[in-house]
Parts: C-alpha cells; sequence; structure tokens
C-alpha cells in the first residue's frame, strides 16, 4: 500500500524521510482501521431505517389481525341473533330519547318561568298536565322494553356459548397441528343448538309487531290530548317534537320488516371489518354486550382538538415570529426567542396537570360570568374538553411554529428586503408583500409540523379533553368544542395498560397507532415538500 | 408631494398599530408561559421550601410517595401518613377513627426522581452512541447513494413520529416480542430509539457546520480520514453536537407516553438498587416523575390534600426539565457569539 | 504510529551532506506526468484528453478562463477530488515520479502527504499558529517535541512568516491578515515536507501586498519544491512561473515556457485569452 519512494534524496533537499518515515505495514494495519470505523459509523447509520422499518413491521404485525378477529367479532354478532335484539333494541331507544327529549323541554319551561321569578309550587303546577303527559308516554314502551331485556339475556347466553365453543375448536385445532391427537380427542366441543336458540329468540320477539301496533294506536291517542304549554318557545320545540314522534311511528313497520327479513346467516363480507374500523361511529370496548372498535369518533376528536390549537396557535406564533424577526430590537430579540424556545422544554404531563388544576376550571368559570351571557351554549357544563385541551396544545405547538417561520423569515436574501425599501415601501408593506410572501412555504411547513406535534401529543388530551368517546354534537354549532372528547393518542394511553395482549382490543389499538403514525408520516412528508419549495423561492 | 405626505402619515398609523398588535401576540405567549411558571412554582414552593430551616423540604424529596390518612379526632383534624397513622393506632390503641385514604398524598417523590434519572441515563448514552456515530457516518463517510437518502428520510419520518407510537411500538418489541417486561431497559431502548433522530439531525448540522476547508486541509497534508475527523471536525463541532443533545435530555426527562406501559410502575415499594440479583436491576421497573405527576394529577381527586404532592411533584419536575433546556440554550447562546466560520 | 526510537536522528534540519550522483534517468523526483486524461463530474466532462509533463523544480501555473477545468486537474494530482461524490477520471493515467497515482495499490494518504496544497481561501485550522504547522506532522506520528520545534521553525522561515509570528506561536492562527493566513497554509504544507506544492489561486483573496509576499516566497520555494500553480490573474502567471499550460473548456490548449506562452503562443486562441479579448 505505500507509495513507493523512487530515488535516492537529492542534494540540497531535505529528504522526507529524517522526519517522516514512509508508511510501513503498521499503516496498513490502520488503513484496515480507518475501514473498520466506517463500518461502525454505517452500521449505526442503519440502525436509523431498521428501527423505522421495525416500528412499521411491529405496528403492522400487532396491528393487522385485527382485521381478522374484527370480522369474526362482527360475524358472531349476527350469528348469535345480537344484531336482531339490536333492531329492536334501536326502536326502544329511540322512545327512550324522545322522553329525554321531553324532559328537556320541561327544564326549558322552568327556566323562563325561574326567570319571571315564579315561585316553585306555580311552576309544578302549571306544568302537571304535562307532567302526566310525559308519565303516560314513557310508560306505552313498557312492554317494548320488556321485549328488549328478555331477548338480550337470551342473545347474550347464545353468544357467549358460541364463543366458548369456538375457543375450545381453536385449541384443539391447536394440538391436532401440533400432532397432540390424545389431548385434543380429550378437549370435548359442546355443541351448541344455534337454531333452537335462535327459534326461541323470534319467538320471544314475535309479539313486536302487536307490542308496536298496540304502542302506536295508545301514542297516537295521546298526541291528540297533548296539553299546551305556557312559553311560546318551549311551545315550539313541542311541536317539532310531536313531529319527531309522528315520524318515529311511522317508521316502526320497516323495523318489522327489517325483523322479519333478518338472517342469521346472511354472510358478512371481509370488508366490513376494514370500513367497521374506519368509518365505525362507536368505540365500545369490554362490553357484555357487543364490543365495537369505530376510529371516527377518536378521530374526530384529535382533529377537532388539532383545529382549535392550530386556530389559536398559527395567528400567535407567525405574528411573533414576525415580529422578533423584522420588528423587535436586537434586546429584546435575544430575550424573546430562547424565552419560546424555553417553552417548548415545558413537559407536556406539567402542562396537563396545569390544565386540570387551573385552566379547565378558569375556562368553565368564565363560562359562567355574566359577561358571557350572550353566548347561547354557555356556561359549559365540563371543564375539560376540546377547547380546554386545544389551548394548552397551542402553547406546545407556538415554539415549533415560531422557531420554524422566525428562521423561514430570517433566511429571506437580504437583497428582497433592500429592493423593497429601495422602491420607497416602508416596513410593513416591505413585510407583508415581500417578507411574508417569499417564506410563506416555509411557514407553511412549519404550521404543518406544529400540527404533527399537536395531533401526536398525548399527555395533554389524555389529562384535559375529557375522554368521553363520542362524536361532539355538532347542531351546537360553535358550542360543540366546549365538549368532551377522545383522541387517539388518548385512548392508546388509557387502555394499552389494560387489554388482554393478543385481543380484539389490543390489535384494534396498535391499529389506531397504525393510523396515527400514518397521519404524522403524511404530515411530514407535506412539510418537507413545503421546505424544498421554500428553499427554490428564497434561489 | 402634499397628497404623498398626508398619505403616508395614515399608512405610519397603520403600520404602528400592526405593529403593536403582533408586539402584543408576542408578549401574550410569554405572559401565558410566565403564568404556568409562576403558578406552579408559587404553588409548588409551598410543598418543596419551608420557612424553618433548612428551607428545603428534605423529607417531600428524600421519601417515598405514602397514602394520606384524614380523619377527625378530638375535634381536630389529622392528616397523617399511612406509616404515622400505623403508630397513631399503636399509640392510641382502642380508639376506633374513621379515615378516609388518599392515595399517594404524604411522603415524597424520592423513588420517582431516581427512577427519572436512571431512565435518563440509559436512553441518553444509548442515543448519544448511536446518533453521533450515525451523523459521523451521515456526514463525513457517506456519499450519496440509494441507501444514504433512505437513511435519511428514515430519519426526517422518525424525527415526527408521536412519542406514544414509540410507546406502543417499545411495547410491541421489547415488552412483548423480546420478553423483557415493563422494565427499566425496555424505557431505555424505547426512549432512546425515540430521541435518537433529534440527535443525529443536530450531531450532523453541526458536524457540517465546520468547513469543508478544514477537512480538505487536513487531508491534503497527509492525514487519513479518521484522523481527520478526530482531531480536526469533531473538536469544533463537539460543543454544537453537547449543547443539541442536552435538549434531548430535555425531551426524553420530560416525556410521559413512551414509558407509560413500557418502563413506570405508579407504585413500588423498593428502590431501583433493592434487587436480589444484579441483572434484575435492568429487568426491573421503575416510578418515574413524569408518569407520578399523571398518576397524581388523573387518578386522586383534586382538593386541598391533594394539591400539595400534585403541584410539589409538577414544580420539582419542570424545575429540573427547565434547568436542563436553560444549561443548553446558554450554552448554545454563547457557542454561536464565539464560534464563527 | 512510529516510535521515536524508530526515528533518524538528525542534526541538519535542511541539508543531509550526502553528495550522490543523480542517475540520469528519466524519471525524476517530483516530475508529473498526466496522460490522455478525461475526467467527469457525474455525466458531465470536465477534461478531455490532457496530456501534460510538470517540470520537476519549476513553477508551472494553469491559466484559462472559469470552468475551464484547471482546478479539476490541480486536485487529480493529489487526488482530492476523491473526496467529491460522482467525481472520477474515464481515461488516462497521472504518474507522479513514475507512479500511477490512481492505480488500486496507491496509499492516497502518503500521496498527499507528499503532494502538499495550498487552497484558494486560506483555511488555517482553529488552533494555534504553532499547532497548525506542526499539525501534519503530529498526524504523521511524529511526537519529539524537539524534531516538531525545529520544523515548526523551519517552515515558518521557509514561508517567510518566522519573523512577523516568532513571538505569538501560540496564538490562534485566525488572528493573522489574510496574507499571514495562507502563508501560515503554506508552511503548514511545507512542514510535512511535500515534493510537490500545488496552489489553487493562492492570492485570489489578497491584497497586492500580501500577494507580492506569496508570489516571492514561491519563486523562492521553486528551488526546493515542484510547484503547480492555478491562478486567474495573468501578471502573477508571468511574474512568478517557469511554464504555463493554458486551458479551455477542458483542453489543454498550449503548454510551454512562460515567456513563449506570454510573448509569442502558438495557438490564436491563447493569445486572445492573453491579450484580454475573452475571459
Amino acid at each position: 500500500m505505500t507509495f513507493p519512494r523512487m530515488l535516492p534524496p537529492m542534494e540540497g533537499v531535505a529528504d522526507p524521510r529524517t522526519l517522516i518515515p514512509a508508511r510501513t505495514s503498521s499503516r496498513r494495519a490502520q488503513a484496515a482501521l480507518e475501514q473498520g470505523i466506517k463500518a461502525f459509523f454505517g452500521g449505526n447509520a442503519l440502525v436509523a431505517v431498521i428501527v423505522l422499518a421495525l416500528i412499521t413491521i411491529f405496528l403492522f404485525r400487532e396491528g393487522f389481525g385485527f382485521f381478522g378477529q374484527n370480522l369474526a367479532n362482527l360475524r358472531l354478532y349476527r350469528q348469535a341473533g345480537l344484531e336482531y335484539v339490536d333492531i329492536i333494541r334501536g326502536v326502544s331507544a329511540k322512545h327512550e330519547a324522545l322522553s329525554r327529549s321531553l324532559s328537556e323541554i320541561r327544564l326549558r319551561e322552568v327556566r323562563t318561568m325561574e326567570k319571571r321569578n315564579a315561585p316553585v309550587e306555580e311552576i309544578n303546577a302549571a306544568l302537571a298536565p304535562f307532567d302526566q303527559f310525559a308519565t303516560a308516554f314513557s310508560d306505552t314502551a313498557e312492554n317494548l322494553h320488556g321485549i328488549v331485556s328478555d331477548l338480550t339475556d337470551q342473545a347474550s347466553a347464545l353468544k357467549e356459548a358460541l364463543f366458548a365453543r369456538a375457543e375450545l375448536l381453536a385449541q384443539r385445532n391447536q394440538l391436532e397441528h401440533s400432532a397432540a391427537q390424545a389431548a385434543a380427542a380429550k378437549i370435548i366441543v359442546p355443541e351448541v343448538d344455534r337454531t333452537a336458540a335462535l327459534a326461541s329468540l323470534r319467538e320471544g320477539s314475535a309479539n313486536f309487531e302487536s307490542v308496536s301496533a298496540e304502542m302506536t294506536a295508545q301514542l297516537y291517542s295521546l298526541l291528540a290530548q297533548a296539553p299546551p304549554l305556557p312559553d311560546p318557545a318551549a311551545q315550539k320545540a313541542f311541536e317539532q317534537w310531536k313531529t319527531r314522534t309522528r315520524e318515529y311511528l311511522a317508521g316502526l313497520p320497516a323495523a318489522s320488516e327489517k325483523l322479519r327479513t333478518w338472517s342469521p346467516d346472511a354472510p358478512i363480507p371481509w370488508y366490513r371489518s376494514i370500513s367497521s374500523f374506519l368509518f365505525g361511529r362507536e368505540w365500545v370496548t369490554a362490553s357484555f354486550w357487543q364490543d365495537w372498535y369505530g376510529i371516527i369518533p377518536l378521530l374526530v376528536g384529535s382533529i377537532l382538538v388539532s383545529i382549535v390549537a392550530l386556530i389559536i396557535a398559527v395567528p400567535l406564533g407567525v405574528a411573533s415570529a414576525v415580529y422578533v424577526s423584522e420588528i423587535a430590537s436586537s434586546h429584546e430579540k435575544r430575550l424573546i426567542k430562547p424565552y419560546i424556545e424555553f417553552i417548548s422544554a415545558i413537559p407536556s404531563v406539567v402542562l396537563g396537570f396545569f390544565g386540570i388544576a387551573v385552566v379547565g376550571q378558569a375556562v368553565r368559570t368564565a363560562s359562567q360570568s355574566s359577561f358571557f351571557k350572550w353566548v347561547s351554549f354557555f356556561p359549559i357544563s365540563e371543564r375539560l374538553n376540546i377547547f380546554t385541551a386545544g389551548c394548552l396544545l397551542a402553547l406546545m405547538a407556538v415554539p415549533t411554529i415560531f422557531t420554524l417561520s422566525e428562521d423561514a423569515l430570517r433566511n429571506v436574501p437580504r437583497g428582497f428586503k433592500e429592493a423593497s425599501y429601495a422602491l420607497g415601501a416602508n416596513r410593513l408593506q416591505t413585510i407583508g408583500r415581500v417578507l411574508v410572501p417569499a417564506s410563506l412555504s416555509g411557514i407553511v411547513s412549519a404550521v404543518l409540523l406544529g400540527l404533527g406535534r399537536v395531533i401526536g401529543e398525548t399527555m395533554v388530551v389524555l389529562l384535559c379533553a375529557g375522554n368521553r368517546i363520542a362524536i361532539p354534537d355538532f347542531t351546537q354549532g360553535l358550542g360543540s368544542i366546549f365538549q368532551p372528547v377522545h383522541t387517539m393518542t388518548g385512548i392508546i394511553a388509557q387502555e394499552m395498560g389494560e387489554v388482554v395482549r393478543g385481543s380484539t382490543h389490543y390489535r384494534a389499538l396498535f391499529m389506531v397507532g397504525l393510523v396515527l403514525f400514518t397521519i404524522t408520516l403524511g404530515i411530514n412528508y407535506l412539510a418537507q415538500k413545503f421546505v424544498t419549495r421554500y428553499r427554490m423561492s428564497i434561489g | 408631494m402634499i397628497a404623498i405626505a398626508s398619505n403616508s402619515r395614515r399608512v405610519r398609523r397603520i403600520e404602528g398599530v400592526i405593529f403593536w398588535l403582533l408586539r402584543l401576540a408576542t408578549y401574550f405567549i410569554l405572559a401565558c408561559a410566565t403564568y404556568i411558571f409562576l403558578d406552579i412554582g408559587i404553588k409548588g414552593s409551598r410543598t418543596v421550601f419551608t420557612s424553618t430551616p433548612p428551607f428545603i423540604n428534605l423529607p417531600f424529596l428524600t421519601e417515598p410517595p405514602q397514602t394520606l390518612y384524614v380523619f377527625a379526632y378530638e375535634g381536630k383534624k389529622m392528616t397523617l401518613s399511612d406509616r404515622q397513622f400505623r403508630q397513631w393506632k399503636v399509640e392510641h390503641a382502642g380508639t376506633e377513627v374513621e379515615a378516609s385514604s388518599i392515595a399517594y398524598s404524604a411522603g415524597g417523590i424520592w423513588p420517582c426522581i431516581v427512577g427519572t434519572a436512571l431512565l435518563v441515563i440509559g436512553s441518553m448514552a444509548l442515543a448519544l452512541g448511536i446518533g453521533i456515530s450515525s451523523a459521523i457516518y451521515l456526514s463525513e463517510y457517506s456519499r450519496n447513494g440509494r441507501l444514504i437518502r433512505l437513511v435519511r428520510i428514515a430519519i426526517l419520518n422518525l424525527a415526527g413520529v408521536p412519542s406514544i407510537v414509540f410507546g406502543l411500538f417499545g411495547f410491541g418489541l421489547f415488552v412483548i416480542f423480546f420478553g423483557w417486561n415493563v422494565s427499566l431497559i425496555a424505557g431505555w431502548f424505547t426512549l432512546g430509539l425515540m430521541v435518537l433522530p433529534a440527535i443525529i439531525t443536530a450531531s450532523e448540522e453541526s458536524l457540517r457546520a465546520v468547513p469543508q476547508g478544514l477537512r480538505e486541509g487536513s487531508l491534503a497534508l497527509g492525514a487519513s480520514k479518521w484522523q481527520t475527523i478526530r482531531k480536526n471536525v469533531l473538536p469544533y463541532a463537539m460543543p454544537g453536537i453537547l449543547t443539541s443533545s442536552i435538549l434531548g435530555i430535555a425531551r426524553v426527562a420530560g416525556e410521559t407516553a413512551p414509558i407509560m406501559f413500557t418502563a413506570a410502575y405508579a407504585m413500588k415499594d423498593e428502590m431501583p438498587w433493592q434487587v436480589a440479583h444484579w441483572t434484575d436491576f435492568f429487568f426491573q421497573g421503575v416510578m418515574a416523575l413524569p408518569y407520578h405527576i399523571y398518576v397524581v394529577s388523573s387518578k386522586i381527586p383534586q382538593n386541598e390534600y391533594t394539591e400539595r404532592v400534585q403541584y410539589g411533584s409538577a414544580f420539582v419536575f419542570l424545575f429540573l426539565v427547565m434547568l436542563i433546556a436553560l444549561t443548553s440554550i446558554v450554552l448554545r447562546e454563547r457557542s454561536r457569539s464565539r464560534l464563527s466560520w | 504510529m512510529v516510535s521515536v526510537a524508530e526515528m533518524p536522528e538528525i542534526t541538519s534540519p535542511i541539508i543531509v551532506n550526502q553528495p550522490e550522483p543523480i542517475p540520469k534517468s528519466e524519471i525524476e523526483r517530483g516530475m508529473i506526468e498526466i496522460e490522455q486524461l478525461d475526467f467527469k463530474y457525474g455525466a458531465h466532462q470536465v477534461l478531455h484528453d490532457v496530456t501534460l509533463s510538470i517540470p520537476a523544480r519549476a513553477v508551472t501555473a494553469f491559466i484559462g478562463p472559469s470552468g475551464c477545468g484547471k482546478t479539476t486537474l490541480l486536485r487529480c494530482l493529489n487526488r482530492m477530488n476523491d473526496l467529491i461524490d460522482s467525481a472520477h477520471i474515464t481515461r488516462g493515467s497521472i504518474r507522479i515520479e513514475g507512479i500511477d497515482i490512481n492505480a488500486p495499490g496507491v496509499d492516497v494518504v502518503d500521496l498527499r502527504r507528499r503532494v502538499g496544497m495550498v487552497f484558494q481561501k486560506s483555511n488555517p485550522f482553529p488552533k494555534s499558529i504553532f499547532d497548525n504547522v506542526a499539525y501534519g506532522l503530529r498526524i504523521a506520528g511524529v511526537t519529539k517535541r524537539t524534531l516538531i520545534d525545529e520544523a515548526v521553525e523551519k517552515s515558518l522561515r521557509s514561508s517567510a512568516l518566522w519573523e512577523e509570528v516568532k513571538d505569538r506561536l501560540h496564538v490562534s492562527g485566525y488572528g493573522l491578515s489574510g496574507g499571514q493566513q495562507q502563508r501560515l497554509c503554506i508552511a503548514r504544507a511545507l512542514a510535512v515536507e511535500p515534493e510537490i506544492v500545488l496552489m489553487d489561486e493562492p492570492c485570489s483573496a489578497l491584497d497586492p501586498i500580501a500577494t507580492a509576499k506569496v508570489e516571492e516566497l514561491i519563486r523562492q520555494l521553486k528551488e526546493q519544491y515542484t510547484i503547480v500553480i492555478v491562478t486567474h490573474n495573468m501578471q502573477q502567471a508571468g511574474r512568478c512561473s517557469d511554464h504555463t499550460a493554458f486551458f479551455y473548456l477542458g483542453r489543454l490548449i498550449e503548454f510551454d515556457g512562460t515567456a513563449k506562452i506570454f510573448s509569442n503562443p502558438a495557438q490564436r486562441q491563447t493569445e486572445e485569452y492573453i491579450t484580454g479579448r475573452f475571459g
């Protein structure tokens, strides 16, 4: 490996050998060492790829079993007749919902009367006919509820039996595969008489039609003699209620029809398992009846919280970036920049705690104050809600947005700015027409990265978003952001510790993680796209 | 000319108003943050500091968490920790009291501090070792091949992956697949891998900030690659690398989601060094400050008895993390002004 | 790593008095032969069929308009282009003292020690002046303090910097003026006792006085070293080089004695360039 020396030293010239010997074999070892060092560093760099691959593999490995298990879960739901019972349950649940609306109407009536300072006795007296009507209304469903609760027990029992049988079958199969025939034979798989059970289910519901007919008749006569209400607004709501009730009654025959055509053996296509996850509007776990794994409520929760956070954080972050990079004195700059970066180091769990201890209460108190009387959805009932979590997440997103936007603004070539000033533009015009447009894609990328941080944040939403697994009631308009939700990150953190390994629920949580992973990768990808565009725009 | 002048006065007024709005937004952010620091600082210092010497509430910092018992006795309201309550019962044998118990609200947070320190040390050692090595490879050795592009994309994307996903991954791989259970070592790997992309990116940036001329100059003198890196690149990149690693420490110490189901226990009676065999040390779960804060702020009610431990833990934790972050920021500001090529 | 014991003792730092007859071989110490060299950056060919013999112990200047490939050729001579991705020689060879420097067995580290380089932008290390000069020696495994001291002084003297810095050897090299920094870089290159010194526009960032000093230095150094200098500055080439090679669009247009090139070039392009009609 030595670079050979061809000639003896010449007169008048120092021979390099006098000082530094030519490379010898020990140097060959050194060259090998160099290769080794390079390989070592290279190996470490590969770790990043391996980790990314492992993360993906493990999320998939643990998550993909979900679809098979969920499909079995959905099939069992149909085979055991749970679906059948749920048709009737739906009818009875709607009845209950109507009953609840009646009490809401009553509450509204009471409030208006209280405003007139009417004594309690007077209110009660005035509402006596209405109360009577409400009681009569809820009594009409008595028989219906009876049917539902009977059938629920039957279907549950059938489901249990079918489930236990499937477990035993799986156990036996496994033993047979591992050639333990004797042990396999020992497992007695009980036969479950599904047809008989389902027949009794149908029998029990046979009188649904008569019950519903009877209820229809009762309700129509009740509606005819509905008492009037003194408050016009309440009366209007009551009228709307009546229309809804009539619609409900008109829908009853359709339910009977559904029950008649229902078949326990109708096949459930494989894609239902995926669509019920991606588009399912219910996330119900550890339920005695039927588990549903629909990501929509969680996704909506995550998105709403992020939107609120961004609505607060983007103006603040960008405004402060503009301020610091263009307007602030160098004194201010030296203080503000590190301080905002400092904020990003606040641990999220501390922010979450602060949300519980201070912000939530403050938001509720504010909503109760007379200053906000004009807001229709105030006062709010839950102190931990989308808004509370959004406020705190905004504080987490601000440093990200600020730092990156400020970088983008600062890196706009000075020539752009000088050219603008040279044309007689003032500072505001230069900022608004030259600097911000030139760094816009940089700012967009900053906002996207802020979004990525917010949507992936766990502790703040777990502690402050209220953790109610439900899609907010959007009919309340802006008020819906004061409702509690659960989020994708929150549900993983909350439920992962308690699930049985390998169960459908466990795998469902990994699927949620996978969705979250995909979303953040997408956001990251977009942000990088915008960064590239920013680099091009500033040349 | 006059028209332009009057117009410019109006424009200047608008400019002034908008600048004030921007200033307001900036100071609003600072005010919010300051409020948080003050709220936790003031309420927390009631727990952590005392009015009598030694002015620091040593029991809070040096004792494990205990259950708090509250009861009325002879017209007085008694609040005793688990240990005190047992002693009290011995002393007042025969008196029946109806005590309500509140978990975690007495004692201190010593095991949590220890656990967090262990988690941070292990995971940072891991992340720094792999991270700096990878950065050296990427910045000094690699050529822009397809594999290197893949590595870079992987790192960029890993940096944006939510910590809870790292938690899930750690749970799936280390806790279940490797069978390490909830353990210190599973937490190390999870946290270490989580912070790795940030360390690699920051280190690579520091390395790239060293001018190419220094490398060429060194190589042209007959230095080998590794000699060049060791003597003429790393020494100048090291301050930058270390500063950003300190920020990594703040992040590792502050995260809760990744350790929730890989390393943290809500309650553990033994200290980490009280293990039967030395290998058990790595395979034990620990208490950790962030997880403790999560537990005490969500699993127990908010009232006058719990505020002490809630604010106290939050204060200590915030103080430690902020101290680390502050060190990093100060160091960086200082090195920024010193080293310019 | 070389232990001190292996190191031959020397009494005089410069002259080893060993009058031996120079063999009349065609290979001379420090000579460079470039043959039919093609060089590409990716798909873009920057050198076309360059054949050139650079004589030993003389100053050879590479001139030509920007982007003509002269710096690339210079960086080929100590394989500095290895550092650039996608840059490679596609044809031809470079032989230094008869050895093909791109042959697989060649130790590039050893090559670079023997072919020193001074860069366009002076790049002293952020170390003290002394450590800058001593860097190459320490890298090569020289540990003996006295040896290093001597070599540093000798190099600083050769680069005419000694008188200016001898009292502040241990302050940062960054504290020097631009011209001093460049001469420090030259001293640093000389300290490892190369046979060839490559200079890539060493004066482009210097003021006229500093330039004059560096040029004077170059004239002195050619007594001991083969010097190849890339320059944009025609006068500079005229002042301090013995031979001049003119490049245009990646081709060697003309190579001859400097006096000949400047007074009576054979090629029309050379003449046009020298008289300032383009470039």
